[in-house]
């Protein structure tokens, strides 16, 4: 069994119930007490998000301000659950425009019934494209489009969408402009040594599509990657062109994409759907480019008072520029004083996290600014444990840069009564987890 | 339609918070149910919205079904969702009003719009009242056979929702029939998909009364239904994929070419974007490919780079599952994914359960063979890897990671590099460092007796006083124990211990306390003497069972004869060589058969989370497993402990074989409670006669207990009441609180402190019948439920209370025969002394049960 959910429940941080849905009698009404008693109000909360209670288990989720749970009694498909919530999410966000909290469960929770009725029968999952709910079940509650005029509308037709096979798109949709927006998105993870070494790096990228075309259009896109390169050049015979070429660990399509024509002629293929989604995911460990070097200097002297050196170095090009740069650098608990010069941007001490905490609000490429600091530590006479050193994190956005080196080649879109489009490309690389110890 | 009758109504316990607002709405509700004025639609979705929204928050609004229904004989769609949704939520309570419902939902279900057949079909399939099957039947036959989709998927799950209330009816209508047909021609994916679901599980809960059934089942499995099903693969939802996937992973190819076909057709699922999908297509590909070991590498090959993307997108939950069954792949081929160590490194803000999962996983990389150069490397990198987390202010990671160094300690060769690392945690002066080190200290030399001069030399610096925690005490106590020939002071630290052994709250540690002092009285006789005998003493006067059994088992070998005895506790040792793996292989298969579900997050084979006798291996944990949590939800709830308690059981069960030799000194280096039965079998039968004599710790006992328990634990001491002082007015808290797993611990370690019999009133007996009136009745009396149960005449609860002033427990089992209107109790508490007060407070509530 995959799934067959017994019940869900939305609380509130404080366990109150937002709403609630039971799918099957096979667990008990309070079921939610057990919840709370076992889970929120113990230390547990947080250590696991699959717990067992008695014969049930719960999946638990926290997404801003509320706790989505799922019960179920049976050995049930933990990843298809999880998935399951995320995607409930989205749909609900999309039908909200935005925000997923308690305020917006309370404001739509009729919507929220309905549709939860919509996604899910007895415990199994049923359809969740928002494209398709969106035909029958409207933010303003109108009724459904089939009872309007019943007998002229082509009610197979209409229906055969709500589970047919092209379950992300509907037919006649129009644009006076047609317009394709895409955003390549990744984010640099990496964990470095103290002493400088690059323990660990990837990046993890998707591409986010946003389309307003008109029709059923058929879209082909071209990236900089080895494989498909190799492949096209292949096809056509002719030398690859030189340049740069970035070898993919690993992609993962929306099930627009053709997968089978993905794996005979590399090429990524697909009638999107409308709106905004995510067309692929990406995963690369080679040839990252980090954007940013960091090299500390902590120097302990004496009981109280230590030395901070902090150099940040951009390593992307001069007219490129990070935004939102943040530099935390770890001190000691017992921080009593600190001074310190930057170069760039400012510092203060933030007591709350235990961190120098350095922001530099545009931070252009191939330079070095340098933070340094004094700190003084109240002397304790019982304190002689060494104080373990958190890593370093930095977070920022570069905008137009992309740490694996993917660029968009082309992006071709065809449609059958042959309409221009305007496509726009974005990249930008964000901090994922950017460590370095020291 | 016409109006219900008001006085049909059955008045229900509506809570007064919402009484008032309740007769608003119905008055309100009945304006408008006959109004056809412009707009009225729209006042009255406002007042269905403000009636489901006191449902939400638990008002009972129930008292306005007739109203309801009347007013969603409306065209408007939204208001009937709404009425369906009010209907599925108080039918159950209310069957006869339920009956109202069937007319207008049938009628909905012939509606010429097919939003409206599926919305009426699915409700009426909701409404989950038994004695309205009837009315299904109809309804589902045309649902199924309808030209619209929408409404074919809704009748299908239909289906199922009456198998459910009824299956006879669901059977004798020929249903599971009509979706196998159904199933294998229907152009939609989604009915097809639901079809699948169903049949699934009908007909697994069926093959166990029919051979019919069974063999129908297997259809299922067939090579044409399977293939017919994978060749629609793409038409299918996500979600469906996975259903397909699953049936997918347990079919039987003929031979070698269908294996092959059938991963080329599945390969690029692997790109799917839903890791459930990834997950149900490594699975099928891993079972296939089961009996043939050359391409079962390759598909891990394959299916490694899929898997570490998931875990690395996503939110931390969906990481985390995916990350178990990377978890489970790794520990079966941590070979495959040593070039991918890196992807195991923790990230500093990741959160601990996914740590604890990378920990596992590099330790399992790290340890793969020593057969290439390679590996040594990896294990060194690992291991300073790991010593960076053993810094780390997550405590439990902390502990985790010197653990795992630990566990690459006993597997590799090259230990001398390692030993040192262990040495330098134990400088770090933190305590719970220092704790850990100790343990994995103590493993080391079990398995390395040649490192002791060196660890000896470290270990002989710590202070007792400075190690609490009694797994790395009783480690510490072992090491005394065993190389006090080469620690200079151990006798004069063990007496020390032995001085303060009533402050000693574990009695792992006792337990050990009393081996070391034996072992260290064969080698230095002289100068433990005094020690020996106060150890002796204090063991045969301790309350606990294992502890005081093995004193008893000393006292008697050194009686026996010394030489005896020496060769008992200190015989000549082998080092460990393997030590015992924490699960066995069977097990581990079991697990991997169950891919892609709780078993692999749980570590343990569904069996032993769903089915109830395997739930817990206690006699305890079985029965509160048996009993609901405030004896109001229908299901089972077992605290959580109760699971872990299980596994390590399963781990000490398995441990205990390599240490045979060693029966007294093992348990600590594993994180089992100390129940076995290690103490010696000798002991503990034939020890009843001197028990009452040692046990003069324990007052406050009554003497009418009767139950073997009492014997084995040795404090009842028939015939002898005594005198104890009289306890000042007992107050109870009347808020208490306790969480199941502290009442089992708790009930485990008490000792019984009174046992008896009260009789009950018939009244009281009468109004059991209804199942929360007891709890109701004894919470009044600061008396609080924790767990109940049982079927007529035996009853059994769980209560707990705690004394106003201070946080002492009182835990009560009391089991009810409502025949005899007899109940037995008995009580266990922390502070013996105002048990009397207690029990005495308990039968007056108890015996006022019932009584107005």
């Amino acid at each position: 069994m995959p799934v067959a959910a017994s019940a869900i429940y939305f609380l509130n941080l404080r366990g109150d119930v937002l709403i609630n849905r039971l799918y099957r009698d096979d667990v008990g009404g309070n079921m939610v007490d057990a919840f709370r008693t076992h889970i929120m109000q113990t230390k547990d909360l947080g250590t696991c998000p699959v717990r067992q209670i008695g014969g049930c288990s719960f999946f638990y989720m926290r997404i801003s301000n509320v706790y989505i749970v799922i019960v179920v009694s049976s050995n049930a498909n933990v990843a298809c659950a999880f998935k399951f919530v995320v995607e409930a999410v989205a749909l609900f966000k999309s039908y909200f425009g935005g925000a997923f909290d308690e305020d917006a469960i309370r404001n739509n929770f009729v919507l929220i019934y309905e549709l939860l009725d919509e996604i899910m029968d007895f415990g199994y999952p049923q359809n969740l494209s928002p494209e398709i709910l969106k035909l029958y079940i409207t933010q303003e509650g109108v009724r459904s489009p089939f009872s309007s005029k019943p007998t002229d509308r082509p009610v197979p037709n209409a229906t055969l969408q709500v589970t047919g096979a092209v379950g992300w798109r509907r037919e006649g949709l129009h644009y006076k402009k047609n317009e394709v927006f895409l955003d390549i998105v990744e984010s640099v993870n990496l964990l470095m040594s103290s002493k400088g070494s690059v323990l660990r790096c990837d990046v993890t990228g998707k591409i986010l599509m946003k389309c307003f075309l008109s029709g059923m259009p058929d879209l082909k896109l071209g990236l900089n990657d080895k494989i498909g390169l190799e492949k096209e050049s292949q096809l056509k015979s002719r030398p690859t062109k030189s340049g740069k070429t970035i070898e993919l660990d690993d992609v993962t399509f929306h099930q627009c994409v053709n997968l089978t024509r993905f794996n005979s002629e590399k090429t990524v293929s697909f009638v999107p759907p409308d709106g905004e989604f995510e067309l692929m995911k990406y995963r690369i460990t080679e040839g990252v480019n980090l954007p940013f070097k960091v090299l500390p200097t902590i120097k302990e002297l004496g009981r109280t008072r230590m030395e901070v050196n902090v150099k940040v170095k951009s390593v992307f090009g001069a007219k490129m520029f990070a935004l939102g740069v943040v530099v935390k650098i770890p001190v000691p608990k017992q921080t009593a004083k600190t001074n310190f010069t930057v170069t760039s941007g400012r510092a203060k001490y933030n007591a709350s996290i235990d961190c120098l905490v350095w922001k530099i609000r545009k931070f252009p490429g191939q330079t070095e600014p340098t933070l340094s600091a004094e700190v003084e530590l109240i002397s304790t006479m019982t304190e002689k444990k060494s104080w373990t050193r958190p890593p370093i994190q930095m977070e920022f956005q570069v905008p137009m840069f992309t740490a694996s080196g993917l660029r968009v080649r082309f992006l071709k879109v065809w449609e059958k009564s042959g309409y221009n489009t305007v496509e726009w490309v974005r990249y930008i690389t964000k901090a994922g987890s950017y460590e370095v110890r020291c | 339609m016409a109006p219900p009758p008001q006085s049909q109504r059955s008045p229900s316990p509506s809570q007064p918070s919402g009484k008032g607002e309740v007769s608003d709405l119905k008055s309100q509700l009945r304006q408008l149910a006959g109004s056809r004025a412009p707009g009225v639609d729209d006042s009255k979705r406002e007042l269905f919205k403000k009636v489901i929204s006191y449902m939400t928050i638990g008002i009972d609004v129930s008292p306005l079904f007739g109203e309801m229904v009347m007013c969603s004989a409306a065209s408007d769609i939204v208001l009937k969702k709404m009425c369906y949704l009010y209907v599925g939520n108080y039918a159950r309570v209310n069957p006869d009003l339920a009956l109202l419902t069937i007319n207008f939902l049938q009628r909905d279900c012939k509606d010429e719009d097919p939003m409206i057949r599926g919305l009426a079909l699915r409700s009426l399939c909701s409404l989950r009242v038994a004695n309205l099957v009837e009315y299904l039947v109809g309804p589902l036959g045309s649902g199924l056979k309808d030209s619209n989709s929408y409404v074919r998927m809704v009748a299908v799950v239909g289906v199922l929702k009456l198998y459910h209330i009824s299956a006879s009816t669901c059977v004798d209508a020929d249903f599971p029939a009509t979706l196998k047909h159904l199933m294998l021609n229907d152009p939609d994916a989604q009915v097809v998909a639901n079809c699948l679901s169903t049949l699934q599980e009908i007909w697994t809960l069926e093959a166990s009364t029919s051979e019919e059934v069974a063999r129908e089942r297997e259809i299922l499995l067939s090579k044409p239904v399977v293939y017919y099903l994978l060749n629609r693969i793409k038409e299918f939802s996500e979600w469906a994929q996975c259903l397909v996937l699953e049936l997918a992973a347990k079919y039987v190819p003929s031979d070698n070419n269908e294996i092959f076909d059938i991963m080329n057709l599945l390969e690029d699922r692997l790109q799917h974007a839903n890791g459930a999908v990834v997950l149900a297509t490594t699975k099928v590909f891993l079972q296939l490919t089961l009996s043939m070991a050359d391409v079962h590498q390759q598909v891990y090959e394959r299916i490694k780079a899929p898997l570490l993307t998931l875990v690395s997108s996503g939110s931390p939950e969906q990481s985390y599952a995916v990350l178990s069954h990377l978890h489970l792949l790794v520990m079966r081929a941590p070979y495959v994914f040593s070039t991918d160590y890196k992807h195991f490194y923790c990230q500093y803000n990741e959160p601990s359960y996914v740590k604890k999962l990378k920990l596992e996983m590099l330790t399992a990389v790290a340890n793969e063979s020593n057969t290439y150069e390679i590996d040594d490397l990896l294990g060194s990198i690992t291991v300073t890897e790991l010593c960076e987390y053993a810094a780390n202010v997550d405590i439990p990671i902390a502990r985790e990671s010197i653990r795992a160094v630990g566990k690459i300690a006993l597997q590799q060769y090259d230990v001398n590099a390692i030993v040192d690392r262990l040495l330098q945690f134990l400088e770090m002066e933190k305590d719970y460092v220092t704790a850990e080190a100790l343990v994995l200290v103590k493993d080391l030399l079990r398995k390395y007796p040649q490192w002791s001069q060196d660890c000896i030399a470290v270990v002989g610096n710590i202070s007792s006083k400075n190690v609490q925690e009694p797994k790395a005490k009783a480690a510490l106590i072992w090491m005394l124990g065993e190389y006090s020939q080469d620690m200079h002071d151990a006798p004069y630290v063990l007496e020390s211990l032995v001085e303060n052994w009533d402050e000693e709250h574990s009695a792992e540690v006792r337990l050990h306390l009393l081996t070391a002092v034996m072992k260290c009285f064969f080698k230095r006789p002289p100068e433990t003497q005094k020690a020996l005998g106060a150890a002796l003493a204090a063991g045969l006067a301790d309350f606990h069972q294992d502890v005081h059994d093995r004193a008893l088992f000393y006292y008697r070998l050194l009686q026996y004869n010394v030489s005896v005895a020496e060769h008992v506790v200190n015989p000549p040792k082998q080092a460990v060589s393997v030590f015992a793996d924490t699960q066995s292989s069977e097990i581990k298969d079991r697990i991997f058969d169950e891919f892609n579900s709780l078993s692999v997050i749980y570590q343990k084979p569904s069996y032993m989370f769903t089915d109830k006798e395997h739930r817990g291996p206690f006699e305890f944990s079985d029965e509160l497993g048996n009993l609901s949590i405030s004896a109001e939800s229908v299901d089972t709830v077992v605290p959580a402990q109760s699971v872990e308690a299980n596994d390590k059981d399963l781990l000490l069960s398995t441990a205990e074989k390599d240490d045979g030799r060693d029966p007294a000194s093992n348990g600590s280096a594993y994180s089992a409670p100390f129940y076995d039965g290690s103490s010696g079998p000798a002991a503990t039968s034939q020890s009843h006669g001197e028990l009452a004599v040692s046990n003069t710790s324990v007052s406050g006992q009554t003497p009418a207990s009767s139950l073997a328990i009492d014997d084995l634990l040795g404090l009842s001491f028939p015939g002898e009441v005594t005198a104890t002082p009289t306890p000042p007015p007992l107050k109870l808290n009347p808020k208490a609180i306790l969480d199941p797993g502290t009442f089992q611990q708790k009930w485990r370690q008490l000792p019984i402190s009174s046992s008896q019999e009260c009789s009950l009133s018939p009244q009281g007996v009468a109004s059991l019948a209804a199942p929360n009136t007891l709890l109701r009745h004894m919470q009044g009396h600061s008396i609080h439920c924790i767990a109940s149960g049982g079927q007529s005449p035996n009853f059994k609860y769980f209560f707990f209370a705690q004394k106003a002033e201070e946080a002492s427990t009182f835990l009560v089992e009391c089991i009810i025969n409502t025949a005899s209107a007899k109940s037995q109790i008995k009580i266990k508490a922390d502070d013996q002394s105002s048990t009397q007060a207690f029990s005495t407070l308990f039968q007056t509530a108890l015996s006022k049960f019932g009584l107005p």
